[in-house]
């Protein structure tokens, strides 16, 4: 068998989607072979066990979609900026309104006024010569000048009264105030000093007092140890005596002893005669 | 597609309603979206395995779909069409996930697991444990098999399998040949059966009734 489909064209015939000519080649070939029959059940298969798996059920959320082209896009920024612009200018005519706010331009000025403009009408008087207002001001200065001076002159007086008063006044507190307290301070300064020395009498008295007790005790304890001391010295001098005494004793013995011994050697050599010579 | 449902049978007879909807008439758009929109969505679920991923993936695709239905030419392939658009998101999608770094809870616990926020999430967790383990056994194994394999082949796999797609219109879809949807096809059929071959799963070890 020369013909073979390929997986393409054995897709389609299983789908279905094959017709003519073409399908029975398939069929035909199917027939023949065996093995390509068996492949197309394997794909079956499967194709079945995929089928298994269902549709998940959904609802639709509700799509709104408006379609209207809009020409007009509050929100495009231009559109925006162009908005705040008109209602920025809106504002302020309005606020100008109310105000009253005038603008008025003329020669060299712009006047910006609030409410009517009032219009300043010029003085009618006649104005002032430079020589009538430098008299009026130096008739004013020379006026203010006496009244400042004597002013001045009265307050110095008084100035100098009161402090003449006041300087008498104090002087004399003063003195009052040192006299008193003078005297005060002699009588207190005398009673303080007596104080003073009968307390460093007491004191120093006192301080006699025990010092001297003090002074006959240690004394007293001086001789007691004292007469202690040579006590125990005269035990030990007596006791050295006897020691010596015994030892004294002891070699008298010890000497008579031996002269004893030497006395009895002596006898009995004395007593065996001896031929010399 | 086999007409099982009342949907389906008002989808293939959904000519006139097209054409209003792509005259502007928001109503008819709005009936389209109720026809079409489960049919994205478990193309997108099946895709992601991921309820949110394929509901994003299905609004979307509608948003789009209403704008511009009325500049479609040909309502003939308005199923190719919107599946094509629905293609386009899903591979937003991919890129988008490719460069984000982040991964959602449900993906970094055990998903099998109590604790899982899709565990509580799912409305199965009040049946009966042991039919609701089998069930969701199979389904998770299945989902599991089309998910290993690659995104191209998986994508022809599903709009085939699932979506009814015809070759041609999947490989205007995908904007590429026919002879090369079928391969993938063919190949992703190969793999899915080699994976099932692996956790041994065939027609006798698998309840047809479930």
């Amino acid at each position: 068998m020369s013909y073979k489909p390929d997986e393409g064209t054995l897709i389609a015939y299983l789908y279905g989607e094959l017709e003519g000519s073409a399908k029975e080649r398939v069929e035909r070939y199917l027939a023949d072979s065996e093995e390509a029959r068996r492949e197309l059940e394997a794909l079956k298969e499967v194709r079945g066990i995929m089928g298994l798996v269902r549709d998940k059920e959904v609802i639709a959320p509700p799509l709104v979609i408006d379609s209207r082209a809009r020409f007009f896009n509050l929100s495009s920024p231009l559109v925006r900026a162009v908005l705040a612009i008109a209602a920025s200018l809106v504002i302020l005519m309005v606020a100008g309104k109310l105000t009253g706010v005038q603008i008025s331009a003329s020669e060299n000025e712009i006047r910006l006024t609030f409410g009517q403009p009032r219009s300043s009408a010029p003085d009618a008087t006649p104005s002032l010569g430079v020589a009538d207002v430098h008299d009026i001001i130096d008739a004013r200065l020379a006026d203010n000048n006496a009244a400042l001076q004597s002013e001045w002159r009265k307050s110095q007086e008084a100035f100098a009264n009161t402090m003449r008063e006041t300087l008498k006044e104090s002087s004399s507190r003063i003195d009052q105030l040192v006299m008193k307290a003078a005297s005060a301070s002699e009588k207190q300064i005398s009673a303080y000093v007596s104080t003073l020395q009968a307390e460093n009498l007491r004191m120093i008295k006192d301080h006699y007092k025990m010092t001297s007790e003090e002074q006959k005790q240690q004394l007293e304890q001086l001789l007691v140890d004292f007469a202690k001391y040579l006590q125990q010295q005269r035990e030990d001098d007596l006791m050295i005596l006897q020691a010596r005494l015994n030892d004294l004793q002891q070699n008298t013995d010890m000497y008579r002893q031996e002269t004893e011994q030497i006395l009895a050697s002596l006898i009995s050599n004395a007593s065996v005669p001896v031929i010399r010579n | 597609m086999h007409a099982e449902t009342l949907q389906d049978i008002a989808m293939m007879h959904s000519d006139a309603l097209l054409q209003r909807a792509a005259q502007g008439d928001q109503n008819a758009q709005g009936k389209l979206v109720q026809l079409w929109y489960k049919r994205i969505y478990n193309f997108g679920f099946k895709f992601f395995l991921d309820h949110d991923l394929a509901m994003e993936v299905a609004q979307k695709t509608f948003i789009s779909m209403c704008r511009n239905l009325p500049s479609l030419q040909d309502l003939g392939k308005f199923k190719a069409w919107l599946y094509k658009i629905a293609m386009n998101y899903c591979r937003e999608e991919i890129r988008r996930r490719q460069t984000n770094r982040s991964t959602p809870f449900d993906r970094v616990w055990n998903v099998e697991s109590e604790q899982s926020p899709r565990w509580e999430m799912s409305r199965n967790r009040h049946d009966d444990p042991d039919r609701q383990f089998q069930r969701n056994e199979v389904a998770d194994i299945l989902h599991a098999a089309l998910m290993a394999i690659n995104e191209d082949q998986r994508a022809v796999v599903i709009m085939k399998e699932y979506e009814g797609l015809k070759f041609r219109e999947i490989a205007e879809v995908l904007n590429i040949s026919e002879n090369t949807v079928k391969s993938r096809m063919y190949y992703g059929l190969e793999s899915l059966k080699r994976i099932l071959e692996k956790q041994n799963i065939n027609k006798d070890t698998i309840n047809y009734e479930l």
